[in-house]
């Protein structure tokens, strides 16, 4: 096998440089461009396994010989950490740590911020003496926080008299005014919480605790689900942010369940398109980066190299031109203009023509103001994360059928 | 029409002793081949007491498993020819007494474990109903046979019928296993407290020692020899049943998760050696202390085993008798 040469010039070890990192994780944050770059910098091969959510989880607990870094989000930690197909991570070894922001350290932006409901990453983050997950620091950790954002929903203007609401509430996906054009996220962690928090705002129902409802409550709230579909409310739910994309292009859907990058794809639409602040609050989510328990010796070695480098900046910048937010943000400065650095991190007007990852697209022309404001000020506004709660099975199951209905009536 | 009672769960005994009688008198010479499904047609039963019935004689070393298919008559490491022979030509001889006891089962018994099968494998993949005419098309049988079924089903608690009629099997959710779990929790250290006279010591013994010999059973393994050899040998006999109940679905659903291929738990089997050392040595208290509070942390990793059924999407193929349904109706 022919020895890689060195990028640095600096004699590394030739059994290190040859090997590959495979890393096993989803869409958001597993772009080509990030390979690429990450291997010209790192000086080792990465492969990028990328899976929708549950085929991600489903693939690291029963076969997690396959993969060596495992890039996915918080809220479904839990899952494959209760099999042991993970290590836990060292932070003494890992330079990026003490860039890591309080969000996920402290549980908060600052101590006015609202905490949020459900599976916070603080929750997760830290390995305690009995190899649980929790909240008490530690010198090890079970997930090294990358890439997050405070999702809320988008709606076109022109369904709404044409013009942002001064107050936007969680309540608008079932306005009256979008009947009919209701898209939902199929993702039983995500857009289930979408129409929960929809359905607490309109003053429907009321969950003792919207991150882990009870079996009752489910059942509650996909009677009311049903009952709105029966009305002729919903849409066919949406899988990928293209679809998405897609939606509010063609007219289809005038208030629906949004991602970032979504908001990136709108074409002639976009300037009908408001992402909304609800009152109530984001639903917020955490990604980052885990170790399969089998890495060791020189792999282990790179997989850490692999974290450090998400969190020194290049990445960061490039979650950013999609909407995202990188738990290291000052490292990321260094790689973007200061008119993107303040227009997506401080809510500043653009004041140029931004684009977007491929360096091509228009994503936020100049003169635009990032809805929600600077990064603080939607980190302060949460108001659950994305959970699996305890009867998360059942709400999957509740959820799946529903969706496979919503469908089947479409047709 | 007779209540169905609970004593048929010890239909695998009278297989068992069959077999036994016959290995004794030489009918079923060593190295004979034991396959499942020829002893379930001689004796006309299903074959899941005729796999308990197995697993009992090679604990007690009258048979043994090999490469093969089924298991080998004779101690293991005793170097026996396999012998393959037709079983039904080998003059099997059943006892009267026993041959009216699995015969007098009815037809309903026949298909009840099957159906309880299938029925406690589907709660973990939401709420389904049981369609009754289904159930007869399916196994041929008539109305009144399926009754008996689903009575007994909803006697063990697996079924319940709703206010229009309808035969359901309600999900297995996060609440429910919790309250199974704090029911096991109330009962079982005390039933072990009571078996302490009549629990079959040298059983739990060889199982220990197996186990530290490499065996390596499944928990779920560990856990049926617990309930054979200790709890189910106490004197009360409607406390064994109920807990042989409360345990039911979440046995059912532990099984079903090990077939959708999750990792053994190493550290959960680890667990019922310790309780089974403390049961050789007679330390009663310690035991029924143990198990209460391994309870505690079973019932935490049930409750995340069951998350990760929420990842597999597809339930393995299911009889037509059940269908999804919306638990609002």
């Amino acid at each position: 096998m022919p020895t890689k040469p060195s990028k640095s010039g600096v004699a590394a070890p030739a059994v290190l440089r040859r090997r590959t990192l495979r890393v096993l994780g989803t869409f958001i944050s597993l772009l080509e461009a990030v390979r690429v770059r990450a291997s010209a910098d790192l000086g080792f091969d990465i492969e990028f396994e990328v899976l929708d959510f549950p085929s991600c989880q489903r693939k690291a607990a029963l076969h997690p010989e396959a993969f060596d870094v495992y890039d996915q989000t918080f809220h479904n930690l839990g899952i494959v950490w209760h099999w042991g197909v993970l290590q836990p991570i060292d932070t003494d070894l890992l330079k990026s740590w003490p860039s890591v922001g309080p969000l996920t350290k402290l549980g908060g932006v600052d101590k006015y911020a609202n905490r949020g409901a459900g599976d916070a990453p603080r929750l997760k983050l830290y390995v305690q003496p009995d190899h649980s997950l929790g909240p008490q620091p530690t010198r090890f950790i079970s997930m090294l926080p990358t890439v997050h954002n405070f999702d809320s929903f988008g709606y076109d203007l022109r369904a709404f008299n044409g013009e942002g609401r001064p107050r936007e509430s969680w309540a608008m996906l079932f306005d009256p005014r979008a009947k009919g054009k209701l898209a939902l996220v199929d993702e039983p962690a995500i857009g289930l919480f979408d129409a929960a928090l929809a359905a607490e705002a309109s003053g429907v129902l009321s969950f003792d605790n919207i991150a882990n409802m009870t079996a009752a409550e489910l059942v509650a709230l996909f009677r009311f689900l049903r009952g709105k579909c029966d009305e002729g409310f919903l849409l066919p739910c949406w899988t990928t942010g293209d679809e998405a994309a897609s939606l509010f292009r063609r007219g289809a859907a005038a208030v629906q369940s949004m991602w970032s990058p979504a908001y990136n794809q709108l074409g002639e639409a976009a300037p009908f398109i408001r992402e909304a602040v609800p009152e109530e609050g984001y639903r917020a989510w955490h990604g980052g980066l885990s170790i399969a328990r089998h890495v060791e010796g020189a792999q282990l070695r790179m997989a850490y190299e692999y974290m450090d480098w998400w969190l020194s900046g290049w990445a960061g910048a490039a979650m950013a031109r999609q909407g995202y937010y990188i738990s290291a943000a000052e490292p990321v400065r260094d790689y973007l203009s200061p008119a993107e650095w303040s227009y997506w991190y401080e809510g500043q007007e653009a004041g140029e023509d931004l684009r977007g990852v491929d360096g091509e697209a228009v994503v936020a022309p100049r003169g635009k103001i990032r809805s929600g404001g600077a990064y603080l000020e939607r980190a302060r506004r949460i108001a659950v994360w994305n959970t699996v709660m305890d009867e998360f099975n059942y709400a999957t199951r509740l959820w799946s059928r529903f969706v496979a209905d919503i469908r089947a009536r479409a047709r | 029409m007779t209540k169905p009672r609970l004593e048929m769960t010890r239909r695998y005994e009278l297989v068992a002793e069959t077999l036994r009688a016959n290995i004794a008198a030489g009918r079923l010479p060593p190295g004979f081949v034991l396959l499942e499904g020829p002893i379930a047609t001689v004796m006309k039963t299903s074959r899941a007491p005729v796999h308990a019935a197995l697993k009992i004689l090679e604990e007690e070393n009258l048979v043994h498993r090999f490469e093969g298919r089924g298991y080998l008559i004779g101690k293991a490491g005793s170097g026996v020819q396999a012998i393959r022979r037709d079983l039904a030509k080998q003059g099997l001889q059943i006892s009267n007494a026993i041959d009216t006891a699995l015969q007098n089962r009815g037809l309903w018994e026949q298909v009840y474990d099957e159906v309880e099968t299938a029925v406690a494998a589907c709660l973990i993949f939401g709420d389904f109903r049981i369609v009754e005419s289904e159930l007869g098309d399916y196994y041929g049988v008539s109305r009144t046979v399926v009754r008996d079924v689903l009575a007994r089903l909803h006697e063990r608690g697996l079924i319940t019928k709703t206010q229009s009629s309808h035969w359901v099997a309600g999900a297995l959710t996060a609440q429910s296993v919790r309250e199974r779990f704090q029911l096991r929790q109330l009962l079982e250290p005390e039933a072990i407290r009571l078996a302490a006279e009549s629990a079959d010591y040298d059983r739990i013994g060889r199982a220990l020692s197996r186990e530290r010999g490499g065996e390596n059973a499944s928990w779920i393994e560990l856990d049926r020899l617990l309930m054979e050899h200790c709890i189910a040998r106490g004197p009360n006999g409607q406390l064994i049943d109920l807990i042989r109940q409360n345990r039911l679905p979440l046995a059912a659903a532990a099984r079903a998760l090990t077939k959708l291929g999750l990792p053994k738990d190493e550290v959960a089997a680890g667990e019922y050696l310790v309780l089974f050392d403390l049961l050789t040595r007679r330390a009663i208290d310690a035991a029924a202390t143990f198990w209460r509070n391994h309870l505690t942390v079973l019932a935490e990793k049930n409750l995340a085993r069951l998350k990760i059924v929420a990842v597999i999407s597809d339930p393995p193929p299911r009889p037509p008798y059940l269908s999804p349904r919306d638990p609002q109706e």
